[in-house]
């Protein structure tokens, strides 16, 4: 069953710029997956529609099977969590902990199960030696997870993450990677927007490429990522594995480097 | 309707005869038009002053953006309209007097629609204020843009989180402003420090009175639509009977 369902979706900006243009998705239950594009591509745009943020100017977006003009951005939130791209746009409490508790009381949750659920998602995301700091003195990866803990906490049905990897090193992508391979895992809904497929590569997820608000592009990663000319004109570059495997003539590309290490040694005479 | 009011008097590059004008010139038009409108007293002066005041809104094509910083003061236009009405000045005198706001209102919002942050630069070093006030000003000026695509992506990011912005009574309702100031603000200063160290690594305020790419020189035009000025001015004084 397809949790969001995205017909001929049209978005025109007040200033008249057209931002999405006769957009059509389906994402289905547990599903994972990538949507990619340069900068100003309608990434984020779409991102906003799916809880009801934006209403598309024509066509229709449904978010379990309803049309997302029938619900609150509220009502939508609480089945559809998006963390965006800047953390600095959402951290205001005091505690790291408060900052988990705010979404929580805000659906409703009694204290007793916020509190719970708290102690659940610090657990969970290796978080609880932060617990009680104020989030603002935290480093780029722990605001970064803690952002997506405050989502996570209430526990929707589907996760959006804006450019989780903007700003972040390299020990903090892989942590991410990992949150969402444990999301993965859970059987949640993960849509992760970047332009970083270097990142987005070991997840292996179903690829949907935007270039100026068009779905130009929905397959498989193997189809999406070899495919240079797109990759070119979306403004992204190619994972070096795939670049790897096709300068070696390997179809498919290895997965990870030791794919790669064991092929490579396999072959010597 | 903070958003409207930004929207409104946000300077956007366009090329008409009134934009391409030197701003001290388009000071000189907003004060002029502004007193007209300061010395109106009753419906036909009025009308005359929003006459004078739209042709040069229309040649800027700014006619619309105008009418939306009008909207916003309609509010208090309102306030004063009732306020004056109790005061028992009458209905046509309390008219009056609230349309003379109005007018004051788009006669000072045309020169900030017309000129650039850069120009208003120009024109307060011309009057010989401290390079560093005008500096501040100016950049104030040039923030309120960025900080308000600030505040539409924070509390889009809260309303995503729950919160509900326009629910409860009005001590909720200012409670609720707490997750959308509190990061606007630290942002603001983050944002406010960078630009400090970026300046200082460009070498601001290294030397006493630096100076300038652009010097502001008067032109035929500016010259013409100076004349046209004073002796619409000079006119609409006359016809008003204060001379």
């Amino acid at each position: 069953m397809a949790v969001i369902e995205l017909r001929d979706v049209a978005f025109r900006q007040p200033n008249g710029v057209v931002a999405l243009d006769g957009v059509s998705l389906d994402i289905d239950k547990g599903e994972v997956i990538a949507i990619v594009g340069g900068n100003g591509a309608g990434k984020t745009t779409l991102l906003k529609h799916l809880n009801g943020l934006l209403k598309p100017s024509s066509g229709t977006v449904r978010v379990f099977g309803k049309d997302t003009r029938e619900q609150s951005v509220a009502e939508l939130s609480r089945r559809v969590g998006l963390v965006f791209q800047n953390s600095d746009h959402q951290l205001f409490s005091e505690t790291a902990e408060a900052e988990v508790l705010f979404g929580l009381r805000n659906f409703g949750f009694s204290e007793d199960e916020a509190a719970k659920r708290t102690d659940e998602v610090f657990r969970y995301f290796g978080l609880e030696h932060l617990r009680k700091r104020a989030p603002l003195t935290l480093s780029g990866g722990e605001k970064k997870r803690l952002c997506i803990a405050a989502v996570t906490a209430w526990n929707p049905d589907v996760l959006v993450l804006d450019e989780p990897t903007v700003g972040q090193d390299y020990p903090s992508k892989l942590r991410i990677l990992e949150t969402i391979r444990r999301l993965m895992e859970a059987e949640k809904t993960v849509i992760v927007v970047s332009h970083d497929l270097e990142f987005l590569w070991p997840l292996w997820a179903r690829t949907v490429v935007m270039i100026a608000g068009k779905v130009v592009r929905d397959g498989d990663p193997e189809e999406v990522y070899s495919d240079s000319d797109l990759l070119e004109s979306a403004g992204l570059r190619q994972p070096q594995l795939v670049t790897i495997s096709k300068m070696l003539g390997r179809s498919p590309s290895f997965r990870n480097v030791s794919d790669a290490v064991h092929w490579l040694e396999r072959r010597e005479p | 309707m903070a958003h409207l009011l930004a929207e409104g008097l946000r300077f956007r590059h366009e090329d008409t005869p009134i934009h391409r004008l030197d701003p001290r010139v388009k000071l000189l038009i907003s004060i002029a038009l502004f007193s007209i409108s300061l010395l109106t007293t009753d419906l036909y002066q009025l009308a005359i002053a929003f006459c004078a005041i739209a042709v040069p809104a229309a040649l800027a094509k700014s006619l619309r953006r105008l009418g939306k910083v009008m909207s916003v003061s309609l509010t208090f236009a309102a306030f004063i309209f009732v306020i004056n009405l109790v005061f028992s000045y009458g209905l046509y005198r309390s008219a009056t007097l609230t349309l003379r706001f109005m007018a004051i209102v788009a006669s000072t919002s045309l020169f900030f629609v017309t000129t650039s942050p850069d120009e208003l630069e120009y024109v307060m070093r011309w009057f010989r204020l401290p390079r560093d006030f005008v500096f501040a000003f100016v950049t104030a000026v040039r923030f309120v843009p960025v900080l308000m695509l600030d505040l539409t992506q924070i509390i889009d990011a809260q309303k995503s989180r729950g919160l509900e912005m326009d629910k409860g009574g009005p001590a909720k309702r200012l409670r609720n402003l707490i997750p959308v100031l509190i990061p606007l603000i630290v942002n603001a200063l983050v944002r406010s420090g960078e630009l400090a160290e970026a300046m200082e690594s460009r070498g601001y305020g290294a030397v006493k009175n630096p100076t300038s790419l652009y010097a502001l020189h008067l032109k035929s035009r500016d010259y013409a639509a100076l004349l046209v000025t004073v002796a619409v001015w000079a006119g609409v004084l006359l016809c008003f009977r204060v001379v």
